[in-house]
């Protein structure tokens, strides 16, 4: 890119890290890194050594500190903030900081108000509603009084009745939490009431706002996202197509995901595919025009077995798996898309330079994500050194990863265990998925350390599922 | 037999010269040396004279002590009063228990034996004669010890169990109908926050003493602010002459005026300068009205070889005990002739040992009793603080006031039951008919579910509800940080850390965050940062329903203490205030309140006579306007040192006005922030039943400085954290900052009398 | 049988350790004026420790100018001057100090060698299970005594916690290594247990640290 653009720091570490870098280094934009004195190992820390900036490397006490990112940067002269996903990716204050400091950077993402209001659960379900975008039935506003709770839990009750749903579940969470807190069901109508008040009293406590939110809970669903990308401004959207990410742990982590997000051509389902795939990404299209989507982001869909899909969230950030999605897009017939960088260009202001006609897909992909984790034993953790990490390079893989291949590597404890995210592409599913077990047939993956097996176990389950993928 | 008699004569006058030198300090008295000289040259040549010539040396010796001794009496300052009231030969209650009363007996106590050996309960009575038949009349006693220097009384110095039990037995006195004199002989309180905390202690006691059904005579030798106050909330307060009544002790006031932190000393004549300024003597006191009488002492002080003294105390104390009785029993106009008669034959020198008065009161002389009280402490210290209001405002206002009185009475009493019964009725007759009609109703809805099918029933009007945006009021909720008042410190881009960063390993916070949308909390630990009081105005209170009243009310120098003014006129630029309590009316959800609150902003949030003042109007208004009353203390550093007991009567004065609304049937919550202390927490705020801290706020008697200094012990850290207090039982519940709209509405619902306007 | 007198020798020989003061977070530091080489400082003071150390430097960043205060008695034997008014990364040593150790601390480090050490099996948090965590914390970690087996400390890493039971001689808890929120490494020593047979053996060790070890200022 120009001599005028910006140094950029890239806010966070491992695999997400090591790819800023990489993309940053194919658009020829000067980079700075940080890391933690645990993470003195990791693949990013080279990258920075060897292609950073002049001032490219800073030891800092922990990347959740906002504070000490923007002293680096002011220090290090960076004009511009790449903040990966996880840590402040989606955090509209430090988006918001950022812009109205003295001294302002260029948070590459959206605007801190975009993020702000697709991250508020109620906020994001009313747009949709008020765009006819399909949602989960239940409440789109906090409630505070219980009768009128109770009056609204038993219509959705009666709704999953008269539906056929032989035993109606109904969820209450407390309308400003997250991540699974301050959720419960309700199986007996007549129970509501105390779970009502357990959650408000929750609510209360945990998060400062009594608001509960009542919605009918949707069972035995596939996971879909679409990938969107604007320019600055939000002039001109497009979409990168669908993927599927209803392989989980028990966690519900991501393990496997593949794009496009169902396989008509291969599997049958019980409704028209690729009609419900055009339908949740000429939605969220609709929605990002409507709120003035300025970067990448993420809509996620939930579909029932009937087809019918409804909105969840939309992830106002660049996703783990953007890479899945990336693999099966063509620009102008190109291969190679890179939506990171696509990202940082963006941000920084550059036009697309092309329009969702010069956009076509091709293929099918699947994403393994490798971690040092037993799923034989809940997903628990492994923690050790690696000792050997190799795969058979092929033309068709693209693997990421921020563990050193020529060396051990000693995980660090701090973290999440992530150590690679292998993507295999194919022209069709069959292919993808054959080309998959042939990635993870050719994967090594030695460890010392205590049950170092778990390691071998955990690419054997992946093997596993790779049968499973996108069969609804 | 001679020769010893005189010996001891001169050795009684080395005493008194030695008490003397005492009185004075280091002070250089020309006079004191006279005195020593004299003596000195007295005993240099009595070895060489005879028993006779001894004998005249030594009355002559006398003569001239007592001469001297006039002369100093005369030249006492203020300062030299409390030394003579500190000094171990000062009378001491025991004194008075065994001279002044005709029989006693302790309570709970025998020297050290006893939960609190300062503070000493006694049964006494005074026999007295009616023609030939003699009566003997109970009292209770109530005072505090210092015992002539004893160290385990701790120099008259109560702890709040001591007060606890003073307490207690005023209960006892006002079940058994007897009067209760109290002597005040303390230093001050003793600072610990130990169960439950003196100011609570304190404040427990005023608001009882306030309606107490019995007389109660104090008699003030040693008043030192709060722990005299816990017991001196009488009918007719007496004062020694000698004696000081103060608001803090001329030392303390001399640490603040000279700025003195840390245990530093304030030089001798800053002190000297300070107890003149404080006007802290009995003439002074009585002049300003918070002492009704002086008993006048012998000369540098009574002792306990003055006979005399306690002759003139136990006729002081019966002429007063027995006015208050006569004057609250019988019809009025008997009442008044009663009064006179005994004062003009009093003036001729009537015997109060011979003119029996009944002492009990009979239960329409113990309503008028408290009801008097109440009345004589509303007139006090008016005159300190000027109300600016002018007069036209002021007629308007009394007429206002009336009208509200009776809109009140018309709207809650009369109408409001005569609806609500109406009201109950029809909710009756209502769940009736729909019980009823269910049951008519319900063989044919079955019937209806069976024709139509299931699938038939996915009703469009339910899947709308359902899947369809709602309407939403979102203004009327403040989600997601938005104030309606924001911080100036918002403005500044700068990183802040939290106190507790340490502990919690909280990371620093952004200046705008932190002020703007988190309200001064940190998201990690809780600790809430101070906030300006405009942040409380505007976010917890309805939009644009404050309406402030007694504005003009304005805080002054009513001791014409130096270089106060200038200090006054700047907080009250600085502020827009004219004093640190602002009181207003506003709206919860439409529900209107009356507030009190104390800015900590103006001169430390301290209350003097204009604050007291307001406050009391305050909840009178509230009493009027059958409202809640709440007072929200944004801050207080205690009494305002530089009115003296012009400041330090608010205590009870406030307290009582806070009885009356209590006992009117109102809600009276109290909620405190930053840091609140002394005084105001040891009376009118610490009484309330509904005591609230807003969450890392500090409440206690005494700051830490002050605890170590008097105690000689160093508070642990964060003793005076509201969940400390919460845990001693002061307060009731602590609030965070952003809930505190919430949680007052609530409690607006939930707590409080019968007489609140939508009850 | 343990050799008191050596340990007590060699811990003689070489009385102090040396701590490092570093940089809690990058930020521009600037150094107490009066800080020199040799000069005593001490740690926090106070019957509550409520008194903070002797000031060292000064680190500002993002506008906020906080104080590193000194964390122990001692001396100091080299300071970073040519950082001075520079901005330094998190963790960079800005001063050196010899601090001599106290009568408890050589007691500690005795201790270490007499008692049965159970060690952190993975480098992760440790926290002792609520039961015991809360009689520690109240009446000291001598009134909780341990036996082979028991479930006593949660293991905290990647976000996860799980179960940890103690192994070896039953006996009380005579030593707590570990702090509350910091990570232990692998192979260090949680806790010292003190064995009924070795009680004598161990008070031996404090009566001999008690008479025989001098503090030096």
């Amino acid at each position: 890119m120009s001599g005028g653009t910006p140094k950029i720091l890239i806010a966070n570490r491992g695999e997400i890290a090591v790819r800023i870098a990489r993309a940053c280094l194919k658009l020829g934009v000067d980079f700075v890194c940080i890391y933690t004195a645990e993470d003195a190992q990791s693949g990013h820390v080279r990258l920075a050594r060897e292609h950073g900036a002049k001032k490219g490397l800073y030891r800092v006490s922990s990347y959740h500190d906002a504070n000490e990112l923007l002293a680096v940067a002011d220090d290090s002269g960076a004009g511009a903030l790449h903040p990966g996903y996880g840590f402040f990716a989606e955090d509209y204050r430090f988006a918001r900081r950022m812009q109205r400091r003295e001294r302002p950077l260029n948070f590459i993402g959206p605007s801190w108000q975009v993020i702000r209001d697709l991250g508020d659960k109620i906020n994001t379900k009313r747009l949709a509603r008020s765009l006819g975008v399909p949602t989960v039935p239940g409440s789109d506003k906090p409630i505070y009084d219980e009768m009128e709770a109770e009056k609204f839990a038993r219509t959705i009750y009666e709704f999953q009745l008269q539906q056929g749903i032989e035993h109606p579940v109904i969820l209450v969470k407390a309308s400003a939490g997250g991540g699974g807190m301050g959720i419960e069901e309700v199986h007996d109508i007549d129970l509501f009431r105390s779970v009502f008040r357990r959650i408000r009293n929750y609510a209360a406590r945990q998060f400062k706002d009594e608001g509960v939110l009542i919605e009918q809970r949707i069972r035995d669903f596939n996971h879909l996202e679409v990938q969107i990308l604007a320019e600055r401004e939000a002039a001109n959207i497009v979409h990168f197509g669908t993927r599927n990410c209803s392989i989980q742990s028990d966690g519900l982590q991501k393990r496997l995901e593949a794009a496009p997000g169902f396989a008509p051509a291969s599997i049958s389902y019980g409704f028209d595919a690729q009609k419900l795939l055009d339908a949740i990404t000429a939605h969220s299209l609709i929605m990002a025009k409507a709120v003035g989507y300025d970067n990448i982001g993420t809509w996620e869909w939930i579909v029932t077995r009937d087809g019918a899909p409804y909105l969840m969230e939309v992830n106002a950030r660049v996703q783990v798996e953007n890479g899945v999605s990336a693999a099966v897009t063509r620009i102008r017939g190109e291969a190679g898309v890179d939506l990171i960088a696509e990202q940082i260009r963006t941000a920084l202001g550059q036009p697309l330079g092309y329009s969702q006609e010069d956009i076509s897909f091709e293929g099918s992909s699947l994403e393994y994500r490798i971690i040092a984790e037993d799923p034989k034993r809940r997903f628990s953790p492994w923690v050790g050194r690696i000792e050997k990490f190799q795969w058979e390079q092929k033309d068709w893989i693209n693997l990421h990863t921020h563990v050193p291949t020529g060396e051990p590597y000693d995980i660090p404890t701090e973290f999440d265990p992530n150590l690679a995210l292998g993507i295999v592409w194919g022209k069709d599913l069959e292919e993808a998925k054959r080309r998959g077990l042939e990635f993870l047939d050719g994967l090594v993956l030695e460890g010392r350390g205590s049950h170092a097996d778990e390691l071998k176990s955990n690419v054997d389950f992946l093997r596993a599922r790779t049968e499973g993928v996108l069969v609804f | 037999m001679h020769m010893m008699e005189t010996e001891k004569q001169i050795q009684r006058l080395n005493e008194r010269l030695a008490y003397i030198r005492d009185i004075f300090a280091d002070k250089d008295k020309p006079d004191v040396n006279l005195l020593a000289a004299a003596m000195e040259k007295h005993l240099l040549r009595s070895p060489s004279m005879n028993p006779s010539e001894l004998r005249e040396a030594a009355l002559a010796l006398e003569e001239f002590f007592a001469s001297i001794e006039k002369k100093l009496d005369h030249e006492l300052s203020p300062m030299d009063l409390v030394r003579i009231v500190r000094h171990p030969q000062r009378i001491c209650l025991r004194d008075i228990l065994e001279n002044v009363y005709d029989s006693y007996t302790e309570i709970g106590s025998m020297d050290e034996h006893s939960i609190d050996p300062s503070m000493v309960i006694a049964r006494a009575y005074i026999t007295r004669t009616s023609g030939k038949r003699s009566f003997n009349q109970s009292v209770m006693i109530i005072g505090h010890e210092k015992g002539h220097g004893e160290d385990f009384r701790n120099g008259g110095s109560s702890k709040p169990w001591g007060n606890a039990k003073a307490l207690h037995y005023m209960k006892v006195a006002e079940t058994e109908n007897i009067p209760i004199h109290t002597f005040v002989f303390t230093p001050g309180s003793y600072p610990v926050e130990d169960t439950p905390g003196a100011a609570q202690q304190i404040a427990a006691n005023i608001y009882e003493m306030a309606s107490l059904r019995v007389p109660v005579i104090s008699v003030i030798s040693e008043g030192g602010s709060g722990g005299a106050e816990a017991i001196s909330l009488a009918d007719r307060r007496l004062m020694l002459s000698h004696g000081y009544y103060s608001v803090i002790s001329p030392e303390g006031a001399a640490a603040i005026e000279g700025r003195l932190r840390g245990g530093g000393r304030a030089a001798n004549d800053l002190v000297e300068a300070c107890a003149e300024r404080m006007k802290i003597t009995a003439a002074d006191n009585l002049r300003m009205g918070y002492v009704d009488h002086v008993v006048i002492e012998p000369r540098l002080g009574a002792r306990p070889f003055h006979y005399d003294f306690f002759r003139t105390l136990r006729h002081e104390l019966l002429r007063v005990t027995d006015e208050v009785s006569i004057s609250m029993r019988g019809l009025r106009p008997f009442r008044e002739m009663r009064l006179r008669s005994r004062r003009k034959r009093a003036a001729r020198g009537l015997d109060f040992e011979k003119a029996y008065v009944r002492w009990n009161l009979p239960p329409s002389a113990q309503i008028r009793l408290v009801n008097r009280r109440h009345k004589k402490y509303r007139r006090l210290s008016r005159q300190a603080a000027p109300d600016k209001t002018p007069l036209s405002r002021r007629i308007s206002a009394a007429w206002q006031e009336v009208g509200w009185g009776l809109y009140s009475h018309f709207m809650h009493d009369m109408i409001q039951k005569r609806q609500q019964k109406v009201a109950e009725y029809v909710d009756e007759v209502k769940s009736e008919w729909t019980l009823f009609f269910e049951r008519v109703l319900s063989p044919w809805n079955k019937l209806l579910d069976k024709i139509l099918g299931a699938s038939e029933r996915v009703n469009r009007e339910t899947m709308r509800k359902l899947t369809e945006l709602s309407e939403w009021n979102v203004s009327l909720e403040q989600r997601g940080g938005n104030w309606v008042y924001v911080s100036a410190r918002a403005r500044e881009d700068r990183a802040v850390s939290c106190p507790n960063a340490r502990v919690h390993g909280c990371l620093d916070l952004w200046a705008p965050d932190l002020y703007g949308e988190f309200a001064g909390v940190c998201p990690n630990c809780g600790h809430h940062f101070p906030m300006e009081y405009q942040w409380y105005l505007h976010n917890v209170f309805d939009q644009g329903s404050i309406f402030e009243f007694a504005a003009d009310v304005e805080c002054g120098n009513p001791l014409e203490m130096e270089n106060f003014t200038p200090k006054l006129e700047e907080a009250k630029r600085k502020t827009g205030h004219k004093s640190a309590c602002m009181v207003f009316e506003a709206r919860i959800h439409d529900a209107r309140l009356v507030v009190a609150m104390l800015i900590g902003d103006f001169r430390g949030g301290t209350v003097g006579a204009a604050e007291g003042e307001k406050f009391i109007r305050a909840a009178e208004r509230a009493t009027r306007k059958r409202v809640p009353f709440l007072a929200y203390v944004h801050g207080t550093a205690g009494i305002r040192i530089q009115e003296g007991t012009n400041g330090l009567i608010q205590m009870p004065r406030c307290t009582m006005a806070v009885r009356r609304y209590i006992d009117a049937g109102g809600l009276y919550i109290v909620c405190y922030d930053t840091n609140s202390y002394a005084g105001p927490v040891a009376s009118f705020l610490g009484c309330s039943p509904y005591q609230f801290g807003i969450r890392s706020a500090n409440v206690g008697f005494a700051g830490p400085g002050v605890i170590a200094e008097t105690t000689g012990m160093v508070p642990p850290p964060h003793y005076h954290n509201v969940y400390k207090a919460l845990a001693r039982g002061h307060i009731q519940g602590i609030w965070d900052r952003r809930e505190m709209r919430f949680n007052l509405s609530r409690a607006l619902l939930t707590m409080g009398g019968r007489n609140l306007y939508y009850r | 049988m343990l050799d008191i007198s050596a340990l007590l020798e060699e811990l003689k020989r070489s009385p102090y350790e040396e701590i490092s003061v570093c940089a809690p977070h990058c930020g521009r530091v600037g150094f107490s004026p009066a800080l020199k080489e040799g000069l005593a400082v001490y740690g926090p003071q106070g019957e509550f420790k409520e008194k903070a150390g002797t000031l060292l430097a000064r680190i500002e960043r993002e506008r906020n100018l906080k104080e590193v205060s000194c964390p122990e008695r001692g001396e100091i034997i080299a300071v970073r001057r040519d950082l001075h008014e520079k901005f330094v990364e998190a963790g960079t040593e800005l001063v050196r100090l010899r601090h001599f150790l106290s009568r408890p601390e050589a007691e500690k480090r005795i201790l270490q060698k007499a008692l049965h050490l159970f060690l952190a099996p993975e480098r992760a948090r440790y926290y002792f299970v609520p039961s015991k965590d809360i009689k520690i914390k109240t009446a000291g970690p001598r009134s909780v005594s341990v036996r082979d087996g028991e479930e006593l400390f949660i293991m905290s890493r990647m976000k996860r916690e799980t179960p940890l039971p103690y192994s070896g001689p039953d006996g009380v808890i005579y030593a707590v290594y570990f702090s509350h929120a910091a990570s232990v490494e692998s192979s260090t020593p949680l806790i010292g247990v003190c064995p009924p047979d070795m009680l004598a053996q161990v008070e031996e060790v404090v009566l001999r640290v008690q008479t025989e070890w001098k503090e030096q200022y």
